[in-house]
């Protein structure tokens, strides 16, 4: 069951960093964040790099798709330090972004035609509820009331 | 609907978001709108790296990630150094300490991910699983942040719970 130590371990890590993100862009900017993010992941391949070791044998394909997958899933922290920058709360932009499979299902549909499953489809409908419930901010107090 | 009727406004930091009940239904909050370009790029990402996932490693996909963003680092670099005069210095340690440590548990969580499939945990388990990491995020962000949430919020944040685990099993 060591699997699950690790399972555990990633959900953890991942739940701290929605709110270290919020941490950081209550006192700087997005750009800046996301800056010191990127060096972050520099100083973790270094430490890659010097103590892993890493299976370099990979095909054209899948290193250009790879490279690509970084680059666009860099680009979406970038955006996700902006919607907190923006005054989201993190509870709420979190849990909202993470609906992103619904996107990869729906490409997936289309674009390598696979077929949606039971599961997916149920999870579709109810994320679309979910993203429309997210995104309802309550009203601001009345003044006086 | 009119395209500038969605256009993305600007809300003051932490104090919510200030418009009036009718504007609010045709204006697209920007926190809302730079989350739904993150649903599209991550969105865009999850294809990509489907392709991309044959024969990758922990260590392999930390370093190509980091090919990936360098480009990014190398713009971001350039936008800092031309807005630096205009941001406030007070705070700014911290905050860089935060932003590091978000990219450092980022990049190990990735690596504890993959880690939990080599020690013989099944995808179809693990990932729906570790998916539903938000529910760390909002548990610390309602204690630490001190975030209050609406009734709806609430039922939409169960839902959304529900729909993670269903879209990654």
């Amino acid at each position: 069951m060591a699997w699950l130590g690790f399972a555990i371990l990633a959900l953890v890590l991942w739940g701290i960093t929605g709110v270290t993100q919020k941490l950081s862009t209550n006192r700087i900017s997005s750009e800046r964040s996301f800056l010191w993010f990127c060096w972050a992941m520099v100083a973790l391949s270094a430490v890659v790099v010097v103590a892993a070791r890493p299976h370099w044998g990979l095909g054209t394909t899948v290193v250009v798709c790879s490279v690509a997958g970084g680059a666009l899933n860099g680009l979406g922290a970038w955006t996700s330090f902006k919607a907190l920058e923006s005054g989201g709360k993190a509870s709420i932009v979190i849990s909202l972004i993470s609906l992103f499979p619904l996107l990869t299902v729906m490409l997936a549909v289309v674009l390598l035609h696979e077929r949606l499953t039971w599961m997916q489809m149920a999870g579709a409908v109810v994320a679309i509820a979910a993203a429309i419930l997210l995104s309802l901010e309550s009203a601001p107090p009345k003044v006086g009331a | 609907m009119l395209a500038h009727e969605w256009a993305p406004t600007k809300s003051p930091k932490g104090e919510g978001f200030r418009m009036s009940e009718t504007s609010r239904l045709h204006r697209l909050p920007l926190w809302l709108f730079w989350s739904l370009v993150t649903i599209v790029l991550w969105g865009s990402w999850g294809l990509v790296s489907k392709v991309a996932s044959d024969g990758v490693d922990a260590y392999m996909n930390q370093l190509l990630f980091t090919v990936g963003i360098a480009p990014l680092l190398v713009f971001v670099s350039w936008k800092v150094r031309r807005g630096v005069a205009s941001e406030k210095r007070e705070g700014r340690n911290r905050g860089i300490f935060w932003a590091f440590l978000t990219g450092i548990l980022g990049g190990v969580g990735n690596m504890a991910y993959f880690q939990a499939m080599v020690k013989g945990g099944k995808a179809s388990v693990v990932t729906p699983v570790t998916a539903l990491f938000p529910m760390v995020t909002v548990l610390l962000a309602l204690v630490f942040l001190e975030e209050r949430l609406g009734r709806l919020q609430w039922v939409g944040l169960g839902l959304a719970f529900v729909a993670i685990y269903l879209l990654n099993a």
